[in-house]
C-alpha cells in the first residue's frame, strides 16, 4: 500500500520546497505549508480505518523498510496531522513578522513527516532513523528562537541525545534477544536481560515524552523557542510519540504484568514526575514557563496510567495522552495569543486581559478546566480512569495523583487570575483580541476538549479501547460517567479545596497589599509569607509553607540534575582532553618511543595468542 | 584496462615535464579530466556497465593487477579527493611554479595510490606506498616554511620506521612462503598459522600500517603534519593519502592476505577503540582548526579499524562505507579550513567567529560535513556508523559498540563548538571585510557536500552497488 | 656462525657511531662503513648482485652526495656542541638500549616461543626477476626516482631574485 509513504514523504518534500523559496516569499511559503498539512490531514483521515503494510527492500540484515498502519498507529497519525494543521494555521499570524520564518515552516513540516514515519515504522531500526531525525529538527526549532536559544537547543540536544543512546542500545539488545527487528513480530518475556532492554527502551520513550529526569530542557525552551514550537512538540507531538512508543513496548513487545517490578518502577516515575513538576509549576512567574512545567507534570499521569498494567489505568493513560495534547496545545496557543497582543508573558506585567481578549480567555478557561480535571471536560474523565487504575494498585499512588491534581488546579487558578482577571495595567489598555488565524485553532481545539468530555464515548470507543483489544478489556466499557462514585466525590472535594485555597490566598494577600498587581501574580506565595509573620502555627500555613519549601528544595534538585548535564559531563571531558594533549609534546623522539613501545606490545600480544 | 589507471597518469607526468615551454593551465585541465574520468570509470564498473569489456582488456595488458569491489570504491574515492585537492591547490598556491610542482607531485601520489589499490603483490604494495610517502613528504614542505619542514621531518622519521617494520616483515614472509603474491602468501600463511615467525611477520606489518594510518599510540606525526602542511596539501593528506597507504592496505591485507583470527581481531578493535576515544577527547580542546580536524581524523579512522576488527561481513561493509564517507567529509572539512585560512588569514578558532554570513557556502558545507562526521541522519556518515555499531552489537562486542556510540556524541560536541567558534556567533571586528573564497574552493566544497547528502539520502543505492559487493572478498 | 656474529656486531658498532658522533663528516664515514660491512654480510649470504648494489650505491654514491652537501654547512658554537651531545646520547643511545633491554626482559618474562627459520626458497636470477616478473615494481622505482628529483628541485632550488 503505497499511500502509506505519503504522510512521511509529502511533508518532507514540501519542507524542502519551502526551504528553497527566497526569504521574502513569506506568503508562498505559508501557502505551501498549509497545503502540505491539509493534504496530510486528509491522507490521515483516509488512512484512519486502514490496516495495511508497506514494505520495500532496505539495508538487509533484518533491517527492512516496513511501514504498518493499524488501529493504534492510525489514531496517532491522525492526531499528529490534526495538531500540525492547527499549529500551522496558528503560525500564519504568529510567525508572520518573526525572523527565521523559512526555517520554522520547513522544520515544522519535516518534524511532521518524521513523526508520521516513526509512528508508522514497523521496524525498530527504521523507527530509530525517524526518531533520531526528530532530534535534529528539535535542535533547529529551538535554535531559531531568541538569543540564548542556541544554548537551550544544545542542552535539549544533549539530554534527548543521551536518552536516544539508551534507546539505541535497547533496540540492539531487543533485536539480539528477539532475533528480529520487526516490531509486530517481537514478543519477549521480561527476564533479566529482557528487563534491561525494556528499561533502555522505556528511557527513550519517556524522555521523548518529557518525564523526569529528562525534562529540564522544556522550561528553558519555553523561554527561548518560538511559541508554536511549544504547542507543537513538547505539548502534543512528543507526548503522542513517546506515550505511543511506551504503550507499544509495554503492551505488544514486552508482556508487562502488574506483578512485575518494572510496573512499579513506571508508577513511581509517574508519581514523582507528577508531584515534582507541579510543585515547580506553582512558583513560576511566567505564563509559558508555568505551562511547560505542567507539560512535564501531566506526563506523569500517562506513565502512571500505563504503568498500572490494569485496563482502566492503561485506557486512562492513553486517553490522558490525547486529552493532554489537546488542552496543553490549546493553553500554549492562548499563551502565544497573549504574547503576541500584550508583548510579554511575564505574569507581573499582565492582568485583566479577559475582557480585552474574550475568545482567548474562554479557550483558556475550557483548557484550564480540562487540565485541572473539572467535570465534564475531557481531562476529568481520563484522570478518573487513571485514579481508578492507581487505586487498584495502591492507595499511595492514588493519593500522589490526587495531590498533583490539587496543585494543578491551584496553579491554574493563579495563572488565570493573574493573566486574565484583576486590574489591567496601563500598558495593556490598548490590547485587542488576536486575529482569526490564531483564534481558529484555539477554538477548534477547545471545542474538541468539550466534545471529548461531554461525549467521551466517541474517543474511547473509536480510538482508545481498540488499542487494548476486546480480550484484555474483558467486556468492560470505560465511557460514560465513572462507575466509582467515591472517586468523583474526592475529585470534586479537591477542586473545591483548591478554589477555597485560592480565594483565601487572594484575600489574605490582598490585605497585605503593597501594589495592586502584586497580589495577582502569586496570591498563594504572598499568603504564605504574610501568614508566617502573624500566625506561625496555623497547620494550613505550615502545609503550604512545606509545599513551597519543598518546591524550592526540588528546584535545587532540578538544578542539580541540570548541572550534571550542563556542567559535570562537559568538565570531565574537558579535563581528560587537556591531559591527553600533554602527550603531544612535539618531540619526534617521544613519538618514536611510543610507537616502538606499542609495536613491541602488539607483537608480543600476537605471539602469545 | 586496469593498467590504464597507472600508466596514463604516468605518461601524463612525463609529458608535463618535457623540457621546454609548457602551460600549467593545460596540465591542470588534463589532470582534472583524468581524476573525473577515474571516478566515473570506477562508478561505471560498479554498476556493471562495462565489466565484460574490462575483463577482456585486462587479459591483454601485462601488469599483474587485480580489481575487486573494494579497489573500485578506493579508485572512486581517490578520483574525487584528488579532483577536489587539485582545484583547491590551483586556487591556494599563488606562484606558477608552485602550481605546476603541486600538480606534478599530485600526479605522482595518484599513480602511487592507484597502483597500491590495484596491486596484488605484497612487495609492489610496499613500493607504491613508498612513492606516495615520498611525494607527501615533499608536498608538505613544498613552501619551505619552518613548521612545515618540521612536520614533514616527523612524518618521514615515523614513516621510515614503518617502512623498516614492513620490509622486515616482507623478508620473513618471503622466507616462509617463497613469494609475495597475495594468493600465494595467503595460502602459505594459512598453512603455517601456528608458526611464531608468521605471527611475528604479521605483527610487524600491522604495526607498520598502524603508524601509516596514524592510530593511537602510533599517531604522533599526524597532527603536526596535517596542521603544518599547506592547506591544499592537508586536504590531500587527510582526505586520501594516509587513508590509502594506511587504512586501505590494512583492510586489504587483513582480509585477503593475513586472514582473520581472534588475535588480530582483538588487536584491531583495541587499537580502533583507543583511537576513537583519544582522537575525540583530544579534539575537544584544540584551538587550531586544522589540528582539531587532524585529531578528528584519528578518531574517525578508529571507527573504520573497529569495523574491520569486528570482521563480520556487515562490519567490513560498514568499515568500507565509512572509509568512503570519511574521505568525502574530511576532504570537505579541510577544504573549508583552507577557505577560512585563505580568506580570514587565521585558523586559530579563538580569533574567528561569525564567518557564516560572510562565507555562506563554506559555512553551510561545513555544517553538512560535521553532521555527517558525527553521524546524524540522514547524512551518509550516519549510515556507515550505524552499520558498524549494528555489526558490533550482533557480533556481541557490546563494550566496543558503546564506545562507538558515546564518542559519536563527543564528536558532535567538538564539531558544534568548532562551528560556533568559527562560523556562527558574533562576527569579529577584524573580519568585517572577509569575502567568500573563489570558485576553486567553493566548487569542490559544494560537490563534496552534494555527495555526502546524496550518498545519505540514496544510501540504499550506494550500499547496494558499491558497498555490499565488498563482502565477496571475504570469500 | 661466529663470523656472522662478529660481522653483525661490527655493523651495530658502525651504525651506533654514525648516529652518536657530533661531526657530520665522521657520521658519513660511519654510514659508508656500515654499508660496507652490510655488503660483506650480503656477499656471505650468496647474493652477489645485491652486495654489489649495496656497496656501490650506499657506500659509494650516497656519501659523495652527503659530503658535497656538508661542504656548504657551517660550524656551530662550542657551547651548543656540549648540549647537543647530551641530547644525542639520550635519544640515540639510551633510548634504543632501554627499548632493547626492555624487549629482551619481556621476551624472557613472557616466555615467547623461539623463532624457527624455515629453509630458504630457491634462487632466481635477479635480472629475470626484475624484467619478467616485477615490471610493475620497476615502474614504481622509476616513479620514486622522479619523485626524488622533484624533491631536490623543489626543496633546494633557490628562487631567482
Amino acid at each position: 500500500m503505497k499511500l502509506l509513504l505519503l504522510p512521511v514523504l509529502l511533508p518532507v518534500v514540501f519542507a524542502l520546497a519551502a526551504l528553497v523559496t527566497p526569504a521574502a516569499w513569506r506568503r508562498a511559503r505559508e501557502a505551501l505549508s498549509i497545503l502540505a498539512v491539509a493534504i496530510n490531514l486528509a491522507c490521515a483521515i483516509a488512512l484512519f480505518k486502514a490496516d495495511a503494510v508497506f514494505q520495500m527492500p532496505w539495508l538487509g540484515f533484518g533491517m527492512e523498510f516496513k511501514l504498518r498502519i493499524y488501529q493504534f498507529s492510525g489514531f496517532i497519525l491522525l492526531a499528529a496531522a490534526f495538531f500540525a494543521a492547527c499549529v500551522c494555521v496558528y503560525s500564519l499570524s504568529f510567525m508572520r513578522e518573526k525572523p527565521a520564518h523559512k526555517q520554522f515552516y520547513s522544520y515544522l513540516l519535516i518534524t511532521l513527516g518524521l513523526t508520521s514515519g516513526a509512528v508508522l515504522a514497523d521496524n525498530l531500526i527504521l523507527m530509530l532513523f525517524f526518531w533520531e531525525g526528530l532530534l535534529l529538527t528539535l535542535f533547529g526549532m529551538i535554535a531559531i528562537g531568541n538569543k540564548s536559544a542556541f544554548k537551550t537547543a544544545t542542552k535539549a540536544f544533549i539530554i534527548v541525545g543521551i536518552s536516544d543512546l539508551c534507546l539505541m542500545a535497547g533496540i540492539g539488545l531487543t533485536g539480539y534477544l528477539a532475533g528480529t527487528l520487526n516490531i509486530s513480530q517481537i514478543s519477549l518475556p521480561i527476564t533479566k536481560l529482557g528487563g534491561i532492554a525494556f528499561i533502555l527502551l522505556m528511557i527513550g520513550a519517556i524522555a521523548k515524552a518529557g518525564a523526569m529526569p529528562f525534562h529540564s530542557w522544556i522550561p528553558d525552551a519555553a523561554n527561548d523557542a518560538p511559541l508554536p514550537f511549544m504547542a507543537f512538540l513538547p505539548a502534543s507531538l512528543e507526548k503522542l510519540l513517546g506515550i505511543y512508543f511506551l504503550a507499544r513496548i509495554s503492551l505488544d513487545m514486552f508482556k508487562l504484568n502488574p506483578a512485575s517490578s518494572l510496573s512499579m518502577l513506571l508508577m513511581v516515575i509517574g508519581c514523582v514526575t507528577i508531584l515534582l513538576a507541579v510543585m515547580m509549576a506553582l512558583i513560576q512567574k511566567d505564563y509559558k514557563r508555568l505551562l511547560s512545567y505542567h507539560a512535564i507534570s501531566q506526563v506523569g499521569y500517562m506513565i502512571l496510567g500505563i504503568g498500572t498494567c490494569v485496563p482502566a489505568g492503561i485506557i486512562g493513560g492513553l486517553f490522558h495522552m490525547i486529552n493532554h495534547a489537546l488542552y496543553k496545545s490549546c493553553l500554549f496557543l492562548t499563551g502565544g495569543s497573549v504574547e503576541k497582543q500584550a508583548g510579554t508573558t511575564n505574569l507581573e506585567k499582565l492582568g485583566g486581559l479577559g475582557l480585552k481578549m474574550p475568545v482567548t480567555f474562554i479557550c483558556f478557561i475550557i483548557a484550564a478546566a480540562s487540565i485541572s480535571g473539572v467535570p465534564p471536560f475531557n481531562g476529568f474523565f481520563s484522570k478518573e480512569l487513571v485514579y481508578d487504575g492507581a487505586l487498584e494498585r495502591g492507595v499511595i499512588f492514588y493519593l500522589a495523583a490526587l495531590v498533583g491534581s490539587f496543585l494543578t488546579a491551584a496553579s491554574f487558578l493563579k495563572l488565570g487570575h493573574a493573566a486574565f482577571l484583576g486590574k489591567i495595567s496601563s500598558e495593556n489598555n490598548n490590547v485587542k483580541e488576536s486575529s482569526w488565524p490564531m483564534l481558529a485553532p484555539m477554538v477548534t481545539i477547545a471545542g474538541v476538549c468539550v466534545l471529548f468530555g461531554l461525549y467521551n464515548r466517541l474517543p474511547l470507543e473509536t480510538l482508545i479501547q481498540p488499542v487494548l483489544g476486546a480480550e484484555k478489556l474483558g467486556g468492560h466499557v470505560f465511557y460514560g460517567m465513572p462507575s466509582n462514585v467515591m472517586l468523583i466525590v474526592m475529585t470534586i472535594v479537591v477542586l473545591i479545596a483548591a478554589l477555597i485555597n485560592h480565594v483565601i490566598g487572594v484575600k489574605i494577600g490582598g490585605s497585605g497589599l503593597k501594589a495592586v498587581d502584586h497580589i495577582h501574580y502569586s496570591p498563594v506565595l504572598i499568603g504564605v509569607y504574610d501568614r508566617a509573620e502573624k500566625r506561625m502555627f496555623d497547620p494550613y500555613d505550615i502545609g503550604l509553607k512545606l509545599a513551597v519549601a519543598g518546591s524550592q528544595a526540588l528546584w535545587r534538585v532540578d538544578r542539580a540534575i541540570d548541572w550534571v548535564y550542563d556542567g559535570l559531563i562537559v568538565k570531565v571531558a574537558h579535563f581528560s582532553s587537556l591531559r591527553l594533549r600533554q602527550f603531544q609534546s612535539g618531540y619526534y623522539a617521544v613519538y618514536v618511543f611510543w610507537a616502538i613501545l606499542a609495536s613491541v606490545a602488539a607483537v608480543i600480544f600476537l605471539l602469545k595468542q | 584496462m586496469l593498467s590504464l589507471f597507472v600508466s596514463i597518469p604516468f605518461l601524463s607526468l612525463i609529458v608535463f615535464n618535457i623540457p621546454g615551454k609548457h602551460s600549467t593551465r593545460l596540465a591542470l585541465f588534463w589532470s582534472a579530466f583524468l581524476f573525473i574520468a577515474q571516478s566515473a570509470l570506477a562508478l561505471l564498473f560498479s554498476t556493471g556497465i562495462i565489466n565484460p569489456v574490462a575483463r577482456q582488456l585486462s587479459r591483454i595488458f601485462i601488469f599483474k593487477l587485480s580489481l575487486d569491489p573494494l579497489s573500485l570504491l578506493l579508485l572512486l574515492s581517490i578520483g574525487v579527493a584528488a579532483f577536489a585537492a587539485l582545484l583547491a591547490g590551483n586556487n591556494l598556491f599563488r606562484e606558477k611554479s608552485q602550481k605546476s610542482n603541486f600538480i606534478n607531485l599530485l600526479m605522482v601520489a595518484v599513480i602511487g595510490m592507484n597502483a597500491t589499490v590495484l596491486a596484488a603483490d605484497l612487495f609492489s604494495v610496499y613500493i607504491f606506498m613508498e612513492i606516495v610517502a615520498v611525494s607527501s613528504f615533499v608536498l608538505i614542505s613544498i613552501q619551505k616554511d619552518r613548521l612545515a619542514l618540521e612536520g614533514a621531518f616527523k612524518y618521514m622519521v615515523m614513516s621510515s620506521i614503518a617502512t623498516c617494520l614492513m620490509l622486515v616483515s616482507i623478508a620473513l614472509i618471503i622466507l616462509v612462503c617463497g613469494d609475495t603474491d597475495f594468493g600465494v602468501v595467503a595460502s602459505g600463511l594459512c598453512a603455517q598459522s601456528g608458526n611464531p615467525i608468521v605471527k611475528l611477520a604479521i605483527g610487524l606489518f600491522l604495526c607498520g600500517l598502524f603508524i601509516k594510518s596514524g592510530l593511537v599510540p602510533f599517531h604522533g606525526w599526524l597532527p603536526d603534519a596535517y596542521s603544518a602542511a599547506p592547506s591544499a596539501v592537508s586536504v590531500l593528506l587527510a582526505g586520501i593519502i594516509t587513508k590509502v597507504t594506511g587504512v586501505y592496505v590494512l583492510m586489504r591485507l587483513v582480509i585477503s592476505v593475513f586472514g582473520i583470527n581472534p588475535a588480530i581481531q582483538n588487536l584491531l578493535m583495541l587499537a580502533g577503540a583507543v583511537s576513537i576515544a583519544f582522537g575525540a577527547l583530544a579534539a575537544l580542546t584544540q584551538h587550531d582548526f586544522k589540528r582539531m580536524l587532524a585529531y578528528s581524523s584519528i578518531s574517525q579512522v578508529g571507527y573504520i579499524i573497529l569495523g574491520l576488527g569486528c570482521a563480520t561481513p556487515l562490519a567490513i561493509a560498514g568499515a568500507a562505507f565509512h572509509f568512503f564517507n570519511h574521505t568525502i567529509f574530511k576532504t570537505l572539512l579541510f577544504i573549508n579550513a583552507a577557505a577560512v585560512e585563505k580568506q580570514a588569514g587565521s585558523i586559530h578558532m579563538d580569533n574567528l567567529g561569525g564567518l557564516s554570513e560572510k562565507m555562506p557556502v563554506t559555512g553551510a558545507t561545513s555544517v553538512i560535513a560535521l553532521l555527517s562526521t558525527a553521524g546524524i541522519p540522514p547524512l551518509a556518515g550516519f549510515w556507515s556508523k550505524l552499520i558498524i555499531i549494528m555489526a558490533l552489537w550482533s557480533a556481541g562486542n557490546f563494550a566496543y559498540a558503546y564506545i562507538a556510540v558515546i564518542f559519536s556524541v563527543v564528536t558532535l560536541a567538538y564539531f558544534l563548538s568548532m562551528q560556533r567558534r568559527v562560523f556562527f556567533g558574533k562576527l569579529a571586528l577584524s573580519l568585517e571585510s572577509v569575502k567568500e573564497a573563489g570558485a576553486g574552493i567553493t566548487i569542490p566544497a559544494a560537490l563534496l557536500a552534494g555527495i555526502t547528502v546524496a550518498a545519505g539520502v540514496g544510501f540504499f543505492w550506494v550500499l547496494d552497488k558499491l558497498i555490499l559487493p565488498i563482502q565477496e572478498i571475504l570469500r | 656462525m661466529a663470523m656472522e656474529i662478529l660481522l653483525l656486531l661490527g655493523l651495530l658498532a658502525a651504525a651506533l657511531w654514525t648516529v652518536m658522533t657530533t661531526r657530520l663528516l665522521r657520521s658519513v664515514v660511519g654510514l659508508a662503513l656500515t654499508s660496507a660491512v652490510l655488503s660483506i654480510i650480503i656477499f656471505r649470504l650468496n647474493s652477489p648482485v645485491a652486495a654489489v648494489f649495496e656497496l656501490s650505491v650506499c657506500a659509494g654514491l650516497i656519501p659523495v652526495i652527503f659530503i658535497t652537501t656538508i661542504s656548504f654547512t657551517q660550524r656551530i658554537a662550542k657551547s651548543q656542541i656540549q648540549e647537543r651531545r647530551r641530547e644525542r646520547f639520550i635519544r640515540f643511545f639510551l633510548l634504543p638500549v632501554i627499548v632493547v633491554v626492555a624487549g629482551l626482559a619481556l621476551l624472557r618474562w613472557l616466555k615467547i616461543p623461539a623463532l624457527m627459520l624455515p629453509a630458504a626458497a630457491g634462487e632466481t636470477d635477479v635480472r629475470l626477476l626484475l624484467w619478467n616478473v616485477r615490471h610493475l615494481d620497476l615502474l614504481g622505482q622509476i616513479v620514486i626516482l622522479l619523485a626524488g628529483a622533484f624533491a631536490v628541485v623543489i626543496l633546494f632550488k633557490e628562487p631567482r631574485k
